[in-house]
């Protein structure tokens, strides 16, 4: 017999959630659209007595953006966020991934939140949102803590988020003028669909097509999503042309088969890392293209 | 890159039980007191559409419309055995045990009115939408509901069945009648293959079903889109992921069918050519209508991109590391 919810409490306020949090500790486990933790708690692997429910929390559900900072809420539904005019032109591969989850009806349940929290190896928001270097503001009932959202998640369904804290809200940059993001994920079927493979790009270019910066994020790839470091280092300072992408699309190979060595979707995932990689970037290009247009 | 190509497929798929096995359907059709009529055959609903079907058999045999033929098959009390619904069997064999068993009620309707009438000859007897007559005499006509009172507390009942013509394969000669009949099915569609990821889409698909007779098209359509959703899963998706005899796959999050949005709209085409010994010419499709769809898209992806797949489902997966293998050994794509 599993053991059953002891409380639900519904929280209006952060204020309220992060009291009961205080209260419950280790007896709880935040609800937002409950997309992940239902099911767990169906399939018995967990069983909290208490379950404090945010997904009416309005504070935490806003995405602004001020003075080119986006913040975008916790419990932010993937339909606020596939909707939302700051995702639908620079920014619109995070709209993408956003837009590559699941059903409607998960998408106007689950929240960014949840997504990060879980932290699935193949989690959708985390490549895009890693990509963009977001920060993870965290609050606890004594503190609030900020950090980087690569930090934050350490392992397959692992984070840094302490028992009494809140993940209020994710924070990064809004792109500027000579800079792109893309996003690509690979599934077996084109909705309800758990990526194979996933990858975001951030790119920043000068005017002769060099690129300055770049963040790599890729997801299913490993036992949590994570950042390129290696590919990135290779690739800045270098200009963005064919055999840059070329040389970059072997190294991402070697270490794919690194990565997987003795896994059976190692074989497929050294091909397919490549190919996702190809068209993240090239949506990230996109903008470059764009902006020399206008 | 993307790359496009075309494929058919072809089958023809034998109807039945076959090989001899009894193929059986029993139906009892009885005159109501209130002059409809009751079609008791224990054929299962599952969906596809049984009930109208043999409902709209009936009726036909009947000279009645639709709703004066009440159809009973969920009670397995009142209904005689009409075999399984499968086999795609269903429409012609039960089709036909409907179509034989309400022309007898009509033989039992005639005999009860020939003998109300003084010895009237049988075959002088019409019967047509629930009226008996006679051609020559206007005084002479009574309608179903009069004919069922002539038959006081008891009822006007027709029974009958229908066994499927096939023999058993000769284990000498490999000769005999396995089954009967055949339908045949052609799809042709087209693909786009990403020769980056291995993923295919399905760009067009036209399905052409030889039905025999389509005695309900809508149905026959909506058979032919599930058949078409069924066997693209099968071809590109549905995989067990069998590990040392257990299914590793055993649940729909992990087990995938396709949805709305890997599903393009399938054009349908309906070939009628009667099959003279079906009810009406018609002949059943439940299972056609899917076989052909794996075939057509295997060989649409061989036309895109010279790999031919032996083994499905062909997932992003299998099909991208044999395009890069055989990229690898450096033969071109045929296309």
């Amino acid at each position: 017999m599993r053991d059953l919810v002891q409380n639900v409490y519904q929280a209006k306020d952060t204020e309220t959630a992060l009291n009961l949090l205080n209260q419950h500790q280790s007896e709880a486990k935040i609800l937002a659209g409950g997309t992940d933790l239902i099911i767990q708690m169906r399939e018995g692997n967990v069983s909290p007595p208490v379950l404090i429910d945010i997904s009416s929390i309005h504070e935490t559900r806003e995405i602004k953006e001020q003075s080119n900072t986006i913040e975008l809420g916790s419990t932010a539904t993937f339909t606020d966020i596939e909707k939302h005019i700051l995702f639908n032109h620079c920014l619109s591969a995070i709209a993408k991934a956003a837009r590559s989850i699941g059903s409607p009806q998960i998408r106007n349940r689950a929240t960014v939140g949840g997504n990060l929290c879980n932290a699935s190896p193949a989690a959708d928001m985390l490549p895009p949102l890693l990509a963009m270097d977001a920060m993870v503001v965290l609050k606890s009932k004594h503190q609030t803590r900020v950090l980087p959202l690569s930090e934050f998640v350490t392992g397959k369904e692992q984070t840094l988020l302490q028992v009494d804290e809140l993940l209020e809200k994710i924070r990064f940059q809004n792109l500027t003028s000579n800079e792109g993001l893309g996003f690509s994920k690979l599934g077996i079927r084109n909705a309800l669909a758990i990526a194979r493979l996933s990858m975001a790009v951030y790119l920043e270019w000068d005017e002769n097509h060099m690129c300055k910066n770049v963040r790599i994020a890729s997801g299913a790839l490993g036992l949590n999503a994570q950042r390129e470091w290696d590919v990135e280092r290779f690739m800045k300072g270098k200009h963005l042309n064919n055999s840059l992408f070329a040389e970059v699309a072997a190294l991402l190979e070697e270490s794919t088969m690194k990565r997987l060595a003795g896994r059976n979707t190692m074989n497929f995932k050294r091909y397919a890392v490549q190919g996702v990689f190809k068209q993240a970037l090239d949506e990230a290009l996109e903008g470059m293209d764009r902006r020399k247009d206008s | 890159m993307k790359q496009r190509g075309k494929g058919i497929g072809c089958t023809f798929y034998g109807t039945g039980y076959g090989n001899g096995f009894p193929d059986v359907s029993r139906a009892r059709v009885q005159l109501e007191k209130d002059g409809a009529v009751t079609v008791y055959v224990g054929a299962t609903e599952v969906g596809q559409g049984a009930k109208t079907v043999l409902s709209q058999i009936a009726a036909e045999a009947l000279g009645l419309s639709m709703e004066d033929v009440r159809f009973v098959c969920e009670n397995t009390d009142e209904t005689p055995d009409a075999g399984t619904a499968a086999a795609s069997r269903q429409t012609y064999n039960t089709g036909n045990a409907v179509k034989r068993t309400s022309e007898a009620l009509i033989r039992e309707i005639k005999n009860a009115v020939a003998n109300h009438w003084q010895k009237e000859d049988v075959q002088r007897i019409k019967v047509d939408r629930g009226k008996v007559y006679h051609p020559d005499d206007q005084d002479k006509t009574l309608s179903f509901r009069e004919v069922a009172l002539l038959a006081g507390e008891s009822k006007i009942v027709g029974e009958d069945s229908f066994t499927a013509m096939t023999t058993q394969l000769d284990d000498e000669t490999g000769q005999g009648n396995p089954y009967w009949p055949y339908t045949f099915n052609v799809y042709g569609i087209e693909v786009e293959v990403d020769t980056d990821t291995g993923k295919v889409a399905i760009i067009k698909a036209v399905c052409a079903q030889d039905v025999g007779r389509a005695v309900n098209p809508k149905l026959i359509e909506g058979q032919m889109d599930g058949g078409f959703a069924m066997g693209l899963g099968y071809a590109l998706m549905e995989d067990i992921n069998l590990s040392k005899g257990k299914m590793k796959h055993d649940r729909f999050s992990n087990y995938l069918i396709p949805t709305a949005m890997d599903i393009p709209d399938l054009e349908k085409l309906i070939i009628e050519s009667p099959e003279s010994t079906a009810p009406y010419g018609a002949k059943g499709i439940g299972e056609p209508v899917m076989l052909g769809v794996a075939p057509a898209v295997l060989n649409a992806i061989y036309d895109a991109v010279g790999v031919r797949m032996t083994t499905i489902p062909v997932t992003p997966d299998n099909l991208l590391v044999a395009i890069k293998e055989m990229d690898r050994k450096g033969q071109p794509h045929e296309k």
